[in-house]
């Protein structure tokens, strides 16, 4: 029943090359045409009834895992999502979430104006193979390059008069949260971009009530390899920042981490990492000395590669600084909807601000542990949980300076 | 299948009626917001569960069976 997938000669890369995003203005890349696309990988079979349900299986044997941030089983996701529409007796919704609400983030807008046609292959095939009645693309407001690169796309394949289903893009606010898959849900189903707590997950009852998709661009781009028989390439799209500049890197899986991070940054020091972006956890340069780079192998270390975003610090910056800069940032960006969330972020912030600014008092870092705690897993969606877990890890991983700022004095 | 009792932070408002009435299932924050204390409602703590449940103006807070395995 299931097709082998093909394992001899290179996979195809996603990307295949490292691009940079500077601090301000864009970067202008050239997508690739859907003539290039198709001559490159050839054309997209359909994945309409038992080829979809083959599809899926080849899903679940290459053990496809969602590159949101989450690193859920494709296979596992759209199982859920079939089997609800069955017994539901509904069509679904598929989306393509393609809004990277992650800050540090870029990597699913690079892939978005280089390589369109892969991630609309993918919905398409989504489509295809569940059935869905509707099949969106989230962006999210200000991506201008994306959004034309896509437009040029879908102008490109209307032309081709392609038999596929049709695929609307939707924008969403430009806001952190707007990315976040209850938002999605929210907002297509005519609510505000904003997260929602669900008693029942939006795999049964999403979008207007249907069994609802949401999945990220760059699992997308994978499935449409799958779905030519390819192995999907043993790589991930890591966008690495540092000093206000990012690159997208497409990182071969198991490479060393600190080589990763070094091919962007260059030679000179770093004292620390923050893998999984603004919602991640800090890592001392120290701790990371030889650690792959492989979500396995960083989870049984309770890391996480999250959307695959690498920060660095450069050795002599304070941390603590830093990492109160994100905490503020992350306070701010709460939907304001849960009380944990909305009071306990910005007292988490307001006190690692007086750690980093060396006027804490040791009995305020006792409270911000019971905070901490306290804040973790109350929200509707993760936010809290991401920032409760980078501000923990700061204090962890800049442990020293935490005792030296309260002194009242800074070693970086 | 067991029970337990949960709270739409969404909805929550922190008004706290629900800490008052389950003093064995929930306990308020530092900002006022209920916490679920122990997860699942024996017999004993069912009454205290239910009076909860009914005692929220914003409706926040529900009882769901736990899935086997979490």
């Amino acid at each position: 029943m299931t097709a082998v997938l093909r394992s001899s000669g290179d996979p195809e890369p996603l990307l295949g090359s490292t691009i940079h995003y500077p601090e301000f203005g864009s970067t202008r890349h050239r997508a690739e045409t859907l003539v290039a696309h198709q001559a490159r990988l050839g054309g997209l079979p359909s994945s309409r009834g038992a080829a979809g349900a083959e599809l899926i299986a080849d899903l679940a044997d290459c053990a496809l895992a969602g590159r949101g941030g989450a690193h859920f089983p494709v296979a596992a996701k759209w199982r859920r999502v079939r089997d609800a529409a069955e017994w539901r007796r509904e069509r679904p919704v598929v989306v393509a979430n393609g809004a990277e609400s992650e800050p540090l983030s870029a990597k699913d807008a690079a892939l978005l104006e280089m390589r369109p046609h892969l991630v609309l292959d993918g919905l398409v095939c989504a489509a295809e193979a569940l059935g869905a009645a509707d099949a969106v693309l989230w962006l999210h407001e200000g991506a201008t390059t994306v959004a034309r690169s896509v437009a040029r796309a879908q102008a490109e394949r209307a032309a081709g008069s392609l038999d596929e289903p049709a695929v609307r893009v939707e924008i969403g606010p430009h806001r952190y949260l707007s990315g976040e898959s209850s938002s999605i849900v929210s907002a297509l189903s005519g609510g505000p971009a904003l997260p929602m707590f669900r008693r029942v997950p939006a795999a049964e009852s999403g979008v207007q009530g249907r069994p609802t998709l949401v999945q990220n661009v760059e699992s997308l781009a994978r499935v449409a390899l799958v779905a030519r028989g390819e192995q999907p390439p043993p790589t991930v799209l890591v966008t690495v920042a540092v000093d206000g500049h990012r690159s997208v890197v497409e990182a071969d899986e198991g490479a060393d981490l600190l080589a990763i991070v070094a091919s962007v940054t260059g030679p000179g020091p770093l004292s620390a990492v923050l893998l999984g972006g603004y919602g991640g956890r800090w890592a001392s340069t120290a701790e990371l000395a030889g650690t792959s780079f492989d979500q396995a192998g960083l989870r049984a270390r309770g890391l996480s590669l999250g959307a695959g975003v690498l920060m660095a610090l450069r050795a002599g910056r304070c941390g603590l600084v830093r990492a109160a800069e994100i905490a503020r940032y992350l306070a701010d960006s709460s939907a304001r909807q849960c009380g944990p969330c909305l009071f306990g972020l910005a007292d988490i912030a307001e006190l690692i601000a007086e750690l980093a600014d060396c006027t804490a008092r040791r009995r305020d870092t006792a409270r911000l542990e019971r905070f901490l705690q306290e804040v973790n897993g109350r929200g509707a969606c993760h936010h809290p949980d991401g920032a409760v877990a980078m501000v923990t890890s700061a204090l962890a991983t800049f442990r020293d300076d935490v005792a030296a700022h309260l002194r009242g004095g800074c070693y970086a | 299948m067991p029970e337990r009792l949960r709270i739409d932070p969404v909805a929550c408002d922190g008004v706290g009626l629900c800490a008052h009435v389950a003093p064995d299932l929930v306990r308020v924050d530092s900002w006022g917001f209920p916490i679920i204390v122990s997860a699942p409602i024996d017999r004993r703590r069912a009454r205290q569960a239910n009076a909860a449940v009914t005692a929220c103006p914003r409706r926040a807070v529900f009882v769901e069976s736990v899935p086997d395995g979490s």
